[in-house]
């Protein structure tokens, strides 16, 4: 298994890839900017463009000749989505520090970079994954229809977490109001992210081994 | 001991469908997978490698059964659809380096000496390489892991007669020792006859005969005669072709009565094959 996450690291996907969080991050940098776009970059982009990648470097007659499991090659393509997730949330919340000491006084419309706002990226990023992972898996190589529905689907999410964040002072205020100093309530905002994050990522994985293992590989 | 043993295989498709598949492949031998285009060779191939769901039947190979050991099995395979069509932009140690971590019996020295052997360049990228030099690559990997059965999908198809020529020395040479044996499927007959012990022959997804070369060569007979005499045997053969000077045509050695006067020839494999094909075309 781990041999298929450094295969894909060094083989199937192009270093841009991991370099390209650092110039998303970047973006955290615009002041008041509606910050989902940053990470919904990585479902734009690389997601597609990767998965065009394995199939035209035949990625899947490559890795069933290998002797592994079905399951072991499903579950180490979610490694490697949810490693790059993270460098992408990672990068960003970095620059998200540079951001708030910049600055400082600035009044946010848009939800602002805090950890309560990572909390709901995590969230949107574990709908894309149980949707386009598991959608994809029905064929193991077209990704179209798979990102035509979960990209969508994370867009959505993100546009009425956003608007509800508008529209709703009670929000508004725990997201970028006097809430926002309430370290407890944003870790726990965050925390709760992340765990909805790692389940939906286990479903997604036993979801698309069912599907993968009545894949034919032709 | 049966290196490939394969029984009762069948697995159906809207509109194709593999009958009753089997046929087994002793240690230490070259086994010619022939077979038209569309007749099944590369499906039998994914299902026996277990890439394909069957419907009924068993692959066990090296003793075992592949659907329950199947990665265990298949440190022990090499197997190759055509040359390396995967990751052609990447040059060939950064690829070696990526698939040895998946082998136990890895050995980098004998990898090495393949390289040497066959002349590749660890620094060429796959899409340098001529078809040729792309099945070696394969070989040099199935071997480098200790494959004890090779199992080569159309490896000499596209390749020239020089390339093919060497290419089936190795396999005569890797098969010496009685240690690996080899299934390869091919439409080009000509390389079986240089180098296969044993053939098995598929023809619209159905196992015509799987057997010893010169045997299944002797099992039919061609025959070429007069018009009039067609009608003699006409009911027994696989299929005839008439021309203005009477006809040919492919019976089996059995249903032939050699005193019929009828003149009659030991068939090449590539007649087999196409008098074969040509029997569906006369019930179509």
């Amino acid at each position: 298994m781990y041999n298929l996450v450094m295969k894909d690291l060094k083989l199937a996907i192009s270093p841009f890839f991991l370099i390209l969080p650092v110039l998303l991050g970047a973006l955290m940098l615009i002041p008041g900017w509606i910050y989902f776009l940053v990470i919904l970059y990585f479902c734009w982009i690389t997601v597609p463009v990767m998965f065009g990648q394995f199939r035209a470097q035949n990625d899947l007659l490559f890795t069933s000749m290998m002797p592994i499991t079905k399951k072991d090659i499903v579950k180490a393509r979610v490694i490697v989505m949810v490693i790059l997730e993270l460098l992408h949330v990672g990068v960003a919340m970095i620059f998200s520090v540079v951001n708030i000491y910049l600055y400082p006084d600035l009044t946010h419309f848009f939800f602002g970079p805090y950890m309560g706002f990572w909390g709901l990226c995590f969230i949107m990023l574990a709908i894309f994954n149980v949707i386009f992972i598991s959608m994809y898996y029905k064929t193991a190589y077209n990704f179209g229809g798979s990102a035509l529905v979960s990209i969508p689907a994370a867009m959505l999410f993100a546009g009425v977490a956003q608007w509800i964040g508008i529209a709703s002072p009670v929000v508004s205020d725990i997201f970028n109001g006097s809430g926002v100093h309430n370290t407890e309530l944003q870790i726990s905002i965050l925390a709760a992210g992340i765990v909805i994050f790692v389940a939906l990522n286990m479903i997604t994985y036993r979801i698309a081994v069912k599907r993968f293992l009545k894949v034919e590989i032709l | 001991m049966l290196a490939l043993d394969i029984r009762n295989l069948n697995k159906k498709y809207p509109n194709f469908q593999l009958r009753d598949i089997s046929f087994q492949l002793e240690k230490g031998y070259i086994m010619g997978f022939i077979g038209a285009n569309g007749a099944g060779k590369t499906t039998t191939i994914k299902s026996i490698l277990n890439m394909i769901h069957i419907d009924s039947g068993e692959v066990r190979i090296l003793g075992k059964d592949i659907a329950e050991h199947e990665t265990e099995l298949k440190q022990e395979i090499g197997c190759a659809f055509g040359g390396v069509d995967f990751y052609t932009r990447s040059k060939l140690r950064t690829l070696t380096e990526v698939i040895r971590k998946f082998y136990k019996n890895w050995d980098h020295d004998t990898y090495y000496n393949y390289l040497k052997r066959f002349k590749l360049d660890e620094n060429k990228k796959v899409a340098e390489l001529s078809a040729g030099m792309r099945v070696k690559y394969n070989l040099a990997i199935a071997l480098s892991h200790g494959a004890k059965l090779l199992i080569l999908d159309e490896p000499t198809s596209g390749l020239d007669p020089a390339a093919r020529d060497d290419l089936l020395d190795i396999f005569q040479e890797l098969v010496i020792d009685g240690e690996i044996s080899i299934l390869f499927s091919t439409h080009i007959t000509s390389d079986l006859e240089k180098c296969a012990d044993f053939i098995t022959f598929i023809d619209n997804g159905q196992i015509v005969a799987s057997s010893e070369k010169n045997e299944l060569l002797e099992s039919y007979r061609l025959l070429s005669g007069s018009e009039s005499q067609l009608n003699q045997v006409k009911d027994k053969m696989i299929s005839y072709k008439v021309n203005s000077f009477g006809f040919t045509g492919l019976i089996p050695s059995g249903d032939f009565d050699s005193s019929s006067g009828i003149r009659a020839a030991t068939p090449s494999l590539e007649e087999i094959m196409i008098y074969f094909a040509k029997k569906e075309d006369m019930y179509v």
